[in-house]
């Protein structure tokens, strides 16, 4: 009988993560090498419509690992799962997308059965009987091809891109799909999922802005940042900050501007107690008007501002934001 | 809060299986690679049945492209590269051979030109090049040959098996400023070889932990550095001309600190220049970058730089001490080479010919390691036994107690110089001592709270915008970069010294020595004196003065994240 390869396909919320694609490829390509046959599997609770979808491909069939438990994800109910699953079917090979739910349980399903996973392939090579999986090394200066040498099942996780999804090859008819279910003890999942991250769309965009009002050393101490923030909320600007600020933690990185931060060119820059070094003046130079407050009136950022006040900016930006809400109130 | 990089605990590396690995991609560390490369195809010729593999032989590079952490004058006394590549002028990048030297004193506002140029500054022969250009074109030559250059990786720990160096650890990829691992977190590699050899520059940091771990400074002088502070400038057409050489002696310098300036013309109105300031000045305010701006105030330099552009700034430090602060060169399983050793001759104030007789001395003795399997401490004493027997010892032997003649100040030093000349470099007693400069530096209470003599040399110069900059316009110009998010690179062992101590007694004199602006003391009312240390770690040009120099010994450079660092194109 010849050996399986089996692709577990990955799914998230229900929904089929298409470099999963690039997986199944790869198991085409080495079954139609070795002979071997090719089997594929997704996990989840209620994933039969991926598993069908799946079962449209060139593959001997599709398994549907099924337990409520397995939804919403977690490492401990996944391994658990695939543990459960491979000590009945063993494969000799199993195939992965290396994304990061893959990186999260691998580890630990491979360790639970004593064995090993050769992660973040971008190829393989068959010598002889032998099968060797390509990896990077030294950031991509050197590949190196591993082989195994422990018992089946061999895991194996493909870097995204290793190869093409949309060349998976279809089936004329469907490969049956065989729902099995699981049964995972409550007492094996230890993790709590939290509600899902979803990154934060970055809550600035800097290079935007028509009005930035920028903070430097000169605001002296994290408390003072408010009365900056009251300047820009009274202009309907941004704030942002030259970098010892950002440094000292007192505004995010990202309303950072300078040679390590943004590069932004509003119609209208606040400089309050910046010195101006070329740094941050590479940051900010397209503006098209500038202001600058400093104490010191040899400040490098005079060179560059439109208008310039030499003065203490906790006297100056208070006067400033009074200044600016009559304006408003009487426009 | 400063956090500072160290190992990160319970991290698995992976391993690699190396013969050779050279830790450091400059002139030393290229040489060598091609000297071992040239030495396997002689011997593959010879034994076809036995060849000798080059695959595994590997430099670490710590910047991302070759070259782009090497900064020297420079010009390139070509006697060694003849030995390695006879016929190199052919198709090494030189800009001009040197037609022209002159030598002055200079006072504040004028200038003496020394009556004949003193035979150790005699430069005819020697070429102007830029060093990071020419190690870029060595560094293709290895590349040629099969040999793998990593680029972007550091050198950041020494592997032992007991007294044995077994190979070398990598630098961890991807740490976080509180020292935590990131997602895109790659842990360091071991590369297990047979031979490592440190090629690392001055004050090389696996070096450092090799000569503390042996105690290799045990008889030896202490080493003693300079600090250089180089920029490049675009001069008006006949300002200079290529291949024309000055050195200067005296201001903005008093007697009490020992120092000098190069200028270089270089090719298409390029000129190199800069002002090496010994680390054994007295007064902890003074600044070298304050020093080289004020050298080019003077009518004689500012005259020539008129009109000009600065385009290039970058700073290293460079041993100074001569033979006798020289560590033993070899060992169980390694080798150092060129300014890790400190193979210059402070009184010529070359260093690149030594670095690469040194690394295709080491290359020898590496070689014949790899062909008798034999590593050991026995057999790489044979380097030892290549150096002493070499031109490098003739070179350095004459001038062993050149620099130290100068630690009583200028006049002293000169009057020594003319001694030692006629004694074939033996002078009054046969080895001169030398003391640590961070020991000479003074507390401030012992200093005229003005200066004094000293004052136009003390604290951040102010720059003009046109002639003279401030310290972090010229950084600017260093094109240095790091990933931001990292620990700081710069180990401070007790900070609480710095705050408690160092501002009361010398003022915080890292602000001053480092070039790169990387250390600040801030005002702030909750520290002891009024100041607390923060730190730039990314603003740093990898010249070590901070690990050198700082009166306490208490700060420690290790290696950024690979690929960090100045980009010296051009240097």
């Amino acid at each position: 009988m010849p050996e399986t390869i089996l692709v577990l396909v990955e799914q998230r919320e229900g929904k089929l993560n298409r470099v999963s694609w690039e997986a199944l490829t790869a198991g085409q390509a080495l079954a139609a090498e070795t002979g071997w046959t090719l089997e594929a599997a997704v996990v989840g609770s209620g994933v039969s419509g991926i598993a069908t979808e799946v079962a449209g491909k060139k593959v001997a069939k599709v398994y549907d690992i099924e337990s409520p438990k397995l939804q919403p994800y977690t490492p401990d109910a996944f391994a658990a799962a695939l543990k459960q699953f491979l000590s009945s079917s063993s494969p000799k090979l199993v195939l992965m997308p290396h994304t990061y739910q893959v990186r999260d349980f691998i580890p630990k399903l491979a360790t639970s059965m004593g064995r090993t996973a050769i992660t973040d392939c971008i190829g393989y090579k068959k010598e002889g009987d032998k099968l060797l999986f390509t990896r990077q090394m030294f950031q991509g200066k050197l590949a190196a091809d591993v082989s195994f040498t422990g018992d089946a099942p061999w895991f194996v996780t493909f870097q995204n891109g290793a190869f093409r999804g949309d060349k998976v090859e279809a089936a004329p008819s469907p490969a049956p799909v065989e729902t099995v279910n699981v049964d995972i003890q409550e007492s094996a999942i230890r993790n709590k999922p939290q509600e899902i991250f979803k990154e934060a769309k970055q809550a600035v965009d800097l290079t935007q802005a028509e009005i930035i009002v920028a903070v430097g050393r000169g605001i002296k101490e994290q408390k003072n940042i408010e009365i900056a923030k009251q300047l820009a909320e009274a202009l309907g600007g941004e704030l942002a900050a030259s970098r010892p600020i950002c440094d000292s933690g007192w505004l995010p990185m990202d309303r950072q501007i300078g040679s390590s931060g943004q590069t932004v060119a509003p119609k209208l820059y606040l400089a309050l107690g910046i010195s101006g070094a070329i740094q941050h003046i590479v940051g900010m130079k397209g503006a098209r008007t500038i202001i600058a407050i400093n104490k010191d009136s040899e400040a490098p950022i005079f060179e560059i501002a439109d208008y310039a006040i030499v003065g203490n900016l906790f006297d100056v930006v208070p006067a400033l934001i009074e200044e600016v809400k009559k304006a408003k109130a009487g426009g | 809060m400063l956090v500072f990089r160290k190992p990160l605990q319970n991290v698995d590396h992976p391993e690699m299986p190396a013969d050779i690995v050279i830790v450091g991609g400059g002139p030393a560390g290229m040489a060598c690679a091609l000297r071992l490369s040239q030495l396997i195809d002689e011997h593959n010729a010879r034994n076809p049945d036995a060849e000798l593999s080059k695959e595994n032989i590997y430099v670490l590079e710590k910047a991302r492209e070759i070259g782009q952490h090497c900064l020297s004058g420079a010009l390139l006394d070509p006697r060694s590269m003849r030995e390695l590549l006879p016929g190199f002028e052919k198709e090494a990048p030189l800009d001009a051979e040197v037609t022209k030297e002159s030598v002055y004193f200079l006072t504040k506002t004028g200038k003496l030109k020394f009556p004949i140029t003193p035979p150790p500054l005699r430069d005819h022969g020697n070429y102007v090049i830029s060093i990071n250009r020419f190690t870029k074109w060595l560094g293709s030559k290895v590349e040629e040959t099969g040999i793998t250059i990593f680029t972007g990786f550091a050198g950041s720990e020494l592997l032992y098996d007991g007294n044995r160096i077994i190979g070398v650890r990598t630098d961890d990829k991807g740490v976080d400023k509180q020292n935590q691992p990131k997602s895109n977190f790659e842990p360091g590699y071991d590369l297990k070889a047979k031979v490592v050899i440190l090629a690392e520059g001055t004050r090389g940091s696996l070096t450092k932990q090799l000569i503390n771990k042996f105690n290799l400074d045990k008889d030896r002088n202490p080493q003693t550095y300079g600090q250089g502070i180089k920029e490049l400038w675009e001069v008006p057409a006949g300002r200079i001309a290529a291949g024309e050489v000055i050195y200067t002696m005296g201001w903005p310098l008093t007697s009490r600190e020992y120092g000098g300036a190069w200028i270089y013309g270089g090719k298409n109105n390029i000129v190199s220049l800069g002002f090496v300031t010994d680390l054994d000045y007295p007064d902890p305010r003074l600044d070298p970058h304050h020093v080289l701006q004020d050298f080019k105030q003077h009518p004689f330099v500012a005259r020539l730089l008129e009109g000009g552009k600065m385009i290039r700034y970058g700073a290293k430090s460079l041993p100074y001490g001569g033979w006798w602060a020289i560590p033993p060169v070899s060992g169980d399983g390694w080798m150092i080479l060129g300014d890790s050793a400190g193979f210059l001759n402070s009184q010529r104030l070359k260093g690149i010919h030594l670095a690469i007789k040194s690394g295709m001395l080491a290359a020898e003795t590496a070689f014949e390691a790899l062909a008798k399997n034999d590593a050991s401490a026995a057999h790489l004493s044979s380097y030892q036994e290549r150096v002493e027997n070499s031109w490098i010892k003739d070179e350095l032997w004459k001038v062993r107690n050149f620099h130290q003649g100068f630690e009583h100040g200028f006049w002293s030093g000169m009057f020594h110089a003319v001694i030692q000349q006629i004694t074939g470099g033996r002078g009054l007693h046969d080895r001169y001592p030398a003391s640590p400069g961070y020991k000479r530096m003074k507390k401030l209470a012992d200093l005229p709270p003005d200066g004094g003599d000293e004052a136009h040399l003390l604290g951040p110069a102010k720059g003009d915008g046109k002639l003279t900059f401030d310290k972090l316009t010229d950084l600017y110009h260093s094109g240095t970069k790091h990933e931001e998010d990292q620990p700081a690179h710069l180990i401070i062992h007790d900070t609480n010294l710095c705050e408690e101590r160092c501002v009361k007694e010398y003022g915080g004199p890292c602000q001053h020595f480092c070039p790169a602006n990387v250390y600040e003391l801030i005002d702030d009312s909750t520290a002891p004196n009024g100041k607390r240390i923060s730190l730039n770690p990314s603003n740093c040009v990898h010249c070590k003065t901070c690990d050198i120099h700082d009166p306490y010994q208490i700060i420690t450079w290790v290696p950024p994240e690979g690929g960090g660092g100045p980009n010296y194109d051009g240097m």
